[in-house]
């Protein structure tokens, strides 16, 4: 049974999005995601200051077997990356929802689309 | 065509097993990680049902004389009890697969082709075998074939079945061969026989501690040792040469392709090489390699190598042993360099 914590927004491709005080909103992939893939073992993250519209890839996550898209839930600049993923893409398995997390992104564009935690258990279940 | 499963598809299943086809099979490719499986076959003991795998019998007063005459070694030479890995060749010197030859009598041979090749071999065996006194029989779906891999396997297999095998040897117990072989570079067996003994032999073994392997960790396991995979590093246009596994060839007999290799032989030609990645990344079959900036080939095989936990593959190179390259990934360049085999 995959975790969906209450206080996030989910999108139908297996993201999560925490709106921050500071109206930036920080990304990773869901529990559920993280266990799809399996192992995580590289992560390219996007380079801070990028921008990106609302459905581009601006990350990739790897297992050993496959490398998985992470699409932009928003459009918006991205004003922070989590380097420790690099020496330790795990922390993605291990902590989906916290230590995992993969960017922050100051949006331009209106945050649709989203599902609440309700909606995305029923669409992974 | 309908997936076929084989009869272990239940307990992969129960086991949390995520399920793949893979030529026509649907097939356990991990059952929790793939990185702590590969641990597991290095460090400890694995079981893999690699049941998909063919079973041809050939047998005939004729037999050695005809396994020669369509493969890269010459039979005269195995003794009962032998298991030989070599290759079967088209006129052209092509591949058409790899397998290990079992000789389980002189006149009574076993072959295991890939799952894919199966029909492909026998008919190809059974065109072939008009003028020899021999008998072909395609047993594949009547056996199941497991793989115990892993440094703890010998201590295994003795607790199993009280006995021991040597390397490329076989023993026979019943209807059931143990075979030195494999697939992962590690001491282990091969357990081929009736389908109906295959639920016993895997409940007890993984009963007495060996880890179900999925396809995933074969794969990687496979691929540090850089052992080929049927259809992916050779797809029936590369000759054993080319490959780089000359040794399973002697000259000193006839066989289908020797006069095309012979002729192969007096011109240059690129060679499956191995590649490390020295970047941090992961490479893909079918990755463009580029020397000097310019693209020179494609990786047949690449992954990530859980043991140097660096990007490994596969590609057919006209470079030597240390030449820098480059192998582009999502437009990115990563640097890597050619590397003696295996990579472990």
């Amino acid at each position: 049974m995959s975790e969906v914590p209450d206080n996030l927004s989910y999108t139908k491709e297996h993201e999560w999005l925490s709106l921050g005080d500071d109206g930036n909103v920080k990304v990773g992939i869901t529990d559920y995601a993280q266990d799809a893939l399996s192992d995580v073992v590289f992560v390219e993250l996007p380079e801070i200051g990028s921008s990106f519209s609302k459905g581009d890839p601006m990350a990739v996550a790897e297992s050993v077997k496959a490398a998985s898209d992470i699409y932009a839930p928003v459009s918006g600049k991205v004003v922070s990356v989590n380097t420790k993923l690099e020496e330790s893409p795990e922390l993605i398995n291990e902590s989906p929802y916290d230590f995992g997390w993969m960017v922050t992104i100051e949006p331009t564009g209106e945050l649709e689309d989203l599902l609440d935690s309700d909606s995305y258990q029923e669409l992974i279940a | 065509m309908p997936s076929r499963r084989t009869p272990l598809f239940g307990h992969h299943n129960d086991l949390g097993a995520k399920i793949v086809d893979f030529a026509g099979w649907e097939m356990p490719i991990q059952y929790s990680s793939i990185l702590s499986e590969h641990k597991s076959v290095r460090e400890g003991v694995g079981i893999f049902d690699v049941s998909h795998m063919g079973q041809i019998f050939v047998k005939g007063s004729e037999t050695i004389d005809f396994l020669s005459h369509v493969t890269t070694w010459d039979m005269h030479r195995q003794k009962e009890g032998d298991c030989r890995y070599c290759h079967i060749l088209d006129e052209m010197g092509c591949i058409i697969d790899d397998t290990i030859v079992y000789t389980i009598s002189e006149d009574n041979y076993m072959l295991i082709p890939n799952a894919s090749k199966i029909s492909k071999i026998f008919d190809w065996l059974s065109r072939k075998s008009e003028s020899f006194e021999v008998t072909l029989e395609n047993l594949s779906d009547d056996f199941f074939c497991l793989a115990l891999q892993g440094p703890d396997s010998p201590r295994l297999l003795g607790q199993h079945l009280n006995t021991s095998v040597g390397s490329f040897q076989l023993v026979k117990i019943g209807d059931t061969i143990i075979s030195g072989t494999g697939y992962t570079g590690e001491k282990g067996y091969e357990l081929i026989g009736p389908i109906s003994e295959v639920v016993s032999h895997w409940e007890s073994l993984v009963e007495m501690g060996a880890i179900p392997i999925g396809l995933g960790a074969r794969d990687t396991l496979r691929l540090e040792k850089g052992y080929l995979l049927s259809g992916q590093d050779f797809d029936g246009s590369q000759t054993t040469l080319e490959t780089g596994y000359s040794w399973v060839i002697d000259w000193n007999h006839d066989f289908i392709g020797k006069e095309a290799l012979m002729e192969f032989q007096k011109k240059s030609y690129p060679k499956l090489r191995g590649i490390l990645i020295e970047d941090r990344g992961i490479v893909r079959p079918g990755n463009s390699v580029f020397s000097n900036g310019i693209e020179i080939s494609s990786l047949t095989s690449g992954s990530l190598s859980p043991s140097l936990r660096k990007g490994i593959g596969l590609a057919y190179l006209d470079l030597d042993i240390g030449a820098p390259i480059t192998v582009e990934v999502r437009g990115n360049h990563l640097n890597g360099r050619v590397v003696r085999m295996p990579f472990l």
